[in-house]
């Protein structure tokens, strides 16, 4: 039973820019939440700083109550897996998952069993001799996993653990990692900036930008229902349309879609599987180009003003490049102030 | 010379003339050390030793200064490679690791030793010794040899430190070791092997290093090289040279071994400059 | 997508704060000692031979010691001998050690990689056993004129105990160093940039003019004035290979210091070579210091 609490916490770097700005998040016990955005937003260092790397200039952060905010790393029930993997070259990998257990004083025989059954865990039995520089990437990756790991520790912190391996092995290890997460119940923290990662593996997801959240929410509601047009910018591909609203209708150009809302300016997004096309003569947009994918296609198409934007069709044959169109979005949202002010029932 | 470098050649010609001309001149006087050491007699103008044998070897390893020479340069060299390392690698760390005032101008004056003139430094050095009773003196000796590794013993152990990825020593920390466990486990082995090839080579240049031993240690201090200088300028047997020559080049060789990973790279070569 | 990339790639732990005095501490003792050994008697030296005591006992601004030494016709034939012996090593060492570092840069495999270990292996025979070695080959009875005798040729003149001992001896010295900078410098330029310039009709000789020299030129300088600073006030070769009179200034610093017994003498040949170096002196300590800055 292990949870995290993370409340109002700031990291002010000198010369005064705030890489994380009061930021609260609790996580439940088992629960696997990842940190998702831009370089740059704060999530590494908030990361760091729940491991003890970075001291907060504000705020407080516990583990199962107990307040761990200006405790060093070494004292924290926390395990991390570095991007770099950072393993002790000059040790085998026997001895970098021995380390951490044998400063705890635990006995020999029970070392060896404990690092036995966690490279079983991770899948790489009789390894232990190996020394670190001999695996592959993915292996290295794996033995940084069960180094942390063999201490039991109370939360996992991934710092993207994957961002170094290649597409292929990214997507294998993801999947053992949410295995393994998930037959040992261990509550993470996981920081990413892969969108497919984040969707693919988390229970929860925050959306960070800028020291601040976006967005806490499951997958799939930050996905169907983004709270902020960064959000909607930054998961999935959106169109996203700069207009005004006059009297119930959103304009742009010569695109209209009724919107009722007050009038002003707002922001219009659309995914592009949710805007169907029918050929007209009326103003509206032009089909600017079609990509065929086989499964589906993709048209790129301009409005009057040159505004770009996507529709993800069935078949992609019955459209032609310079080609009329007119839009018929299924489902929008709007923002205002960044705030989700609107959205169509799906 | 550069047609030839740039245009490579069928048969690497200027690479062949290169190494002849080195040979000669690089190789060639050491072997005729080398061939003296083991000569009992060479009378001139035979091209070739009338006579091969050991005969000197236990003539000069028996003189009771060869043997004085050379303990007291192995205990000099010990003293001030010790001394060396104590003050300069907990300050090698402290450059690379630790933030404090002053940090990038200290670290740049150990250049200053390098900015003047070896032996007019050591004439200046002299000079205060000489007000401070130094001269001819153990400790005055092991002072001006320490000055002289300062630059090397800090510069070469910071990189080596630098090197040292971050995330591994924060990997320790974060499976519960202190930082000062950090560094003796973590820290201290990655850095180990290019900092063990400063320490040697600070060890055998100490050994080798004669201005500053001549200038101050004279005449009570007498070195291994010291005790050279003074068989070329007044011993007539040829040998008692050649034979030191040989023993004293010993360390040199081993260097030469440990040295190899550290000059290449062109690391060393940045060290100074290039 | 703004970016906020400070703070993105922090290093560790902070509470460097809480480490100052510690790091301070740490390297206190090889500063102070450097500050103690190499600072002071510089100035020490200045010092002590600009502002003299007079007879009186009081101290007065005095440059006497300066003004023999530039008046003394010894003393100006010995700064003359190592001006003489300086210049013709460093051009000898560009001489010989350019074409070996082009030479190196630009080939690989068996041979060059023995050209480069007897380049380098100078830097393993201490001084000392150089001298010695000179003198068995190039003194008098020497291998060089056992061999000319063998083939009936007539000795050389040796040079031993002549100015061009040092030369020779310095230049043997002072090839490794001057090899290792000089390749370091070529390794900057890129061999793109030479197919380049060779692509648009360059010939070798254009290539090194236009191209390779323009890079190198700092590795030059430096090579140049590291071997300058060594070679200017350097004692063992001299004062083993070189003539007693005219001598260069280590051993006639050395002599003045503990032959003579004459200290402000001596410091002032010190600060005498200080001067002549000053320039290379400080080119050395930019380099190294914008080089290790990158």
């Amino acid at each position: 039973m292990s949870v995290l609490h993370i409340v109002e916490v700031t990291k002010t770097f000198p010369g005064g820019t705030n890489a994380v700005d009061s930021f609260s998040l609790d996580v439940a016990d088992g629960e696997l939440v990842c940190l998702l955005g831009p370089s740059g937003s704060g999530k590494s260092t908030l990361l760091r700083m729940v491991g003890g790397f970075e001291q907060p200039t504000g705020g407080r952060i516990t583990i199962d109550g107990e307040d761990v905010t200006h405790l060093p790393p070494e004292r924290r029930p926390t395990g991390m897996v570095f991007q770099s993997h950072a393993l002790w070259t000059h040790m085998n990998v026997f001895k970098n998952l021995a380390f951490g257990l044998k400063l705890r004083h635990m006995p020999a025989n029970l070392i060896k069993e404990k690092v036995e059954a966690v490279l079983e865990l991770v899948g790489l039995a009789g390894y232990g001799d190996r020394m670190t520089t001999q695996l592959s990437g993915g292996q290295q990756q794996r033995v940084a996993l069960a180094r942390s790991l063999v201490l039991e520790p109370k939360i996992l912190l991934l710092d993207e653990p994957f961002a170094s391996l290649d597409q292929h092995l990214r997507e294998r290890l993801r999947e053992e990692v949410r295995d393994i997460q998930q037959r040992l119940k261990i509550t993470t923290l996981f920081v990413t900036h892969g969108q497919d990662e984040a969707l693919s593996m988390a229970d929860r997801i925050v959306v960070m930008a800028n020291g601040k959240t976006e967005q806490i929410d499951r997958p799939d509601v930050v996905y169907r229902n983004p709270q902020t047009p960064f959000v909607a910018g930054f998961i999935g591909t959106m169109n996203l349309i700069e207009g005004e609203v006059q009297g119930g209708h959103f304009v742009r150009a010569d695109f209209t879609v009724p919107l009722p809302i007050a009038d002003g300016p707002a922001t219009l997004a659309i995914r592009p599987e949710s805007l169907d096309l029918a050929a007209s003569d009326k103003p509206g947009a032009s089909v600017h180009r079609v990509t065929d994918y086989g499964t589906h296609g993709l048209v790129d198409l301009d409005l009057a003003d040159g505004t770009r934007l996507k529709s993800m069709v069935a078949h992609p044959d019955l459209f032609r490049a310079g080609q009329g169109i007119e839009l018929l979005p299924r489902a929008v949202a709007a923002y205002r102030n960044n705030q989700q002010i609107y959205r169509s029932s799906p | 010379m550069t047609t030839l470098a740039l245009v490579r050649p069928r048969t690497d010609w200027l690479g062949i003339v290169f190494a002849a001309l080195l040979t000669i001149a690089i190789v060639g006087p050491l072997l005729v050390v080398g061939t003296w050491a083991f000569t009992e007699v060479w009378r001139y103008p035979n091209v070739i030793p009338q006579q091969f044998g050991f005969r000197f070897w236990g003539q000069t390893l028996g003189r009771p200064d060869v043997w004085n020479a050379l303990m007291l340069s192995l205990q000099l060299t010990t003293v001030v490679t010790l001394l060396s390392a104590a003050i300069c690698l907990p300050a090698a760390y402290a450059f690379a690791r630790m933030s404090f005032p002053g940090r990038n101008i200290l670290f740049f004056s150990f250049l200053a030793g390098h900015a003047f003139p070896k032996f007019g430094l050591l004439v200046a050095i002299a000079a205060i010794f000489l007000q401070l009773d130094l001269i001819g003196t153990f400790w005055g000796v092991v002072l001006i040899q320490l000055v002289g590794t300062l630059m090397f013993m800090i510069w070469i152990p910071v990189a080596a430190f630098q090197a040292v990825d971050r995330r591994m020593e924060e990997a320790a920390r974060d499976v519960g070791a202190s930082p000062l466990r950090v560094f003796w486990s973590i820290t201290l082995p990655q850095a180990g092997p290019t900092i063990a090839a400063a320490v040697l080579l600070s060890f055998v240049g100490t050994f080798y290093e004669t201005e500053g031993a001549w200038l101050i240690g004279a005449p009570g201090i007498r070195t291994m090289p010291v005790l050279m200088i003074s068989y070329i300028n007044n011993q007539m047997v040829i040998q008692f040279g050649a034979v030191l020559s040989v023993v004293l080049w010993v360390p040199s060789f081993i260097a030469l071994m440990f040295a190899r990973r550290v000059i290449g790279g062109g690391a060393f070569a940045r060290g100074f400059g290039g | 997508m703004s970016e906020v990339t400070e703070g993105a790639v922090r290093p560790l732990i902070d509470g460097a704060a809480r480490r100052r005095p510690i790091g301070l501490l740490l390297v206190a003792i090889p500063v102070l000692l450097m500050i103690w050994l190499v600072i002071w008697p510089a100035m020490n030296a200045i010092g002590r031979t600009i502002w003299r005591t007079d007879a009186n006992g009081q101290l007065s601004f005095d440059l006497s010691s300066y003004v023999f030494f530039f008046s003394d016709r010894y003393s100006l034939d010995n700064l003359a001998v190592t001006l003489w012996t300086t210049f013709v090593c460093a051009i000898l060492l560009l001489v010989i050690c350019l074409p070996i570092a082009l030479y190196l840069r630009f080939s690989h495999g068996r041979l060059s990689a023995y050209v480069q270990a007897l380049a380098i292996f100078p830097m393993f025979v201490p001084s000392i056993i150089l001298a010695f070695a000179f003198i068995r080959v190039l003194g008098p009875n020497g291998m060089v004129d056992i061999l000319l005798n063998a083939v009936d040729l007539p000795k050389i003149r040796t040079p031993y105990l002549t100015p061009w001992g040092p030369v020779i001896g310095l230049v043997w010295d002072n090839i490794p160093l001057t090899v290792l900078i000089l390749l370091a410098g070529l390794g900057s330029v890129a061999n793109q940039s030479i197919e380049a310039a060779r692509d648009v009709g360059a010939n070798a000789l254009q290539v090194f003019w236009h191209i390779i020299l323009p890079r190198i030129s700092n590795s030059v300088l430096v090579a140049l004035s590291f071997s300058v600073l060594g070679i200017f006030s350097s004692f063992t070769l001299p004062y083993l290979l070189g003539p007693a009179s005219p001598e260069m200034l280590g051993p006639f610093m050395q002599r003045t210091l503990r032959e003579v017994q004459n200290p402000v003498g001596a410091m002032t040949q010190a600060v005498v070579a200080f001067g002549f170096c000053i320039v290379f002196g400080l080119f050395y300590v930019r380099s190294v210091a914008r080089n290790q800055g990158k």
